[in-house]
């Protein structure tokens, strides 16, 4: 099927696995704030303090920030950057790419050392892929998650809201 | 692609604003901000460089609530317009689920109207996407000023009945808000009728 035509649904089970992942990294690594992101920008999950941030601005600023480092990437001849890495003055930012589809990153202090990260963020890169596999894999048929009437109840909504 | 988190139960999509330069994007951003209720709309986030043209893009996370049990959310971002930005273009663009592009009605604008889109096309197709089958809306911006093209013309130029593309258009002012809701509308519920 056309890849546009066909939306990433994560289930319930594959959420919990992702969760659990981050809370592990977060603890292994004493980082402030995990997320994962759709290439797209979209929050899939988060761990850490979410009252400090805005986590959805965070997840476009860093998607897009990715994005525009593989087209530096192209224009270097070069395959991707895979990971990011940002120093500030009391945080700093750790990005990976997990397949061409999600990237994880890791916001942490001074108290951590990078090389920890990296090594116990490749680890993380790794179970996450599996997890992006099955949820490629899986086959659920939107209707079924979303019910038959959502979209009618959708466009009204659209109708309700979008106006002058 | 769209994301749906049926733990969260929760939908995501994304709309990009495309066009050339000035032709109106941002605008359509700030009309949007400005008329949504508070609790629907985040902050726009706008990254421009210090003549207020955007250098990177500009957000709006618009939240509609909780739709049959999932907290749906779309997030509207636009491309920089200026030629040299095409790279940045690339980068907004991915994952893209619709795209709204919006044309200058200024008649010495249409060369730039049609470069424009004959870049979007092959942009859509880098990504492994069907052009021909990607949601997408026509806006005719600009309609107020003087000597503006006739719709039919730029149906001509932007959306020709021979390669029946059949585009729905939206005649639009966005700096007056005229025609940026039915733009909007109309995205959106294409987007929702191919989750």
């Amino acid at each position: 099927m056309d890849p546009q035509l066909t939306s990433q649904i994560v289930p319930v089970e594959e959420v919990r696995a992702i969760e659990e992942c981050l809370a592990v990294l977060a603890e292994n690594t004493g980082g402030n704030h995990i997320l994962l992101l759709d290439k797209s920008g979209q929050v899939i999950a988060a761990h850490g303090d979410s009252t400090r941030q805005d986590v959805t601005a965070l997840g476009a600023l860093i998607a897009g920030t990715f994005a525009s480092s593989r087209e530096v990437a192209k224009l270097l001849r070069e395959k991707d950057f895979r990971q990011l890495f940002t120093q500030g003055v009391r945080e700093n930012i750790f990005i990976a790419l997990i397949e061409d589809q999600w990237i994880l990153c890791i916001i942490f202090n001074k108290g951590t050392h990078i090389g920890l990260v990296k090594v116990l963020t490749k680890k993380a890169t790794d179970e996450l892929a599996l997890v992006l596999d099955r949820v490629r894999e899986q086959q659920k048929a939107r209707d079924d998650v979303l019910g038959s009437s959502f979209r009618t109840s959708m466009e009204d909504t659209i109708d309700l809201l979008f106006r002058d | 692609m769209a994301l749906i988190n049926v733990a969260a139960r929760e939908i995501h999509c994304k709309i990009v604003y495309y066009g050339p330069g000035m032709s109106g994007k941002t605008s359509n951003l700030q009309y949007i901000h400005s008329q949504v209720p508070k609790d629907t709309k985040g902050e726009l986030l706008s990254i421009a460089t210090e003549t207020e043209r955007t250098l990177f893009f500009d957000f709006l996370p618009l939240d509609l609530g909780k739709v049959r049990g999932f907290q749906t959310r779309f997030h509207l971002y636009t491309v920089p317009g200026q030629v040299l930005y095409e790279r940045t273009r690339v980068a907004v663009l991915n994952g893209a689920d619709g795209v709204v592009f919006v044309a200058d009605s200024q008649r010495h604008k249409m060369r730039e109207n049609i470069a424009s889109l004959q870049e979007l096309a092959e942009n859509i197709k880098k990504q492994n996407k069907n052009f021909r089958e990607f949601p997408m809306v026509l806006q005719y911006n600009k309609r107020d000023v003087p000597g503006a093209l006739p719709v039919e013309k730029m149906d001509e130029f932007l959306n020709p009945a021979a390669l029946k593309l059949n585009w729905q258009r939206y005649e639009a002012e966005a700096t007056h808000g005229r025609g940026v809701f039915d733009t909007l509308k109309a995205i959106s519920k294409l987007v929702i009728s191919r989750l």
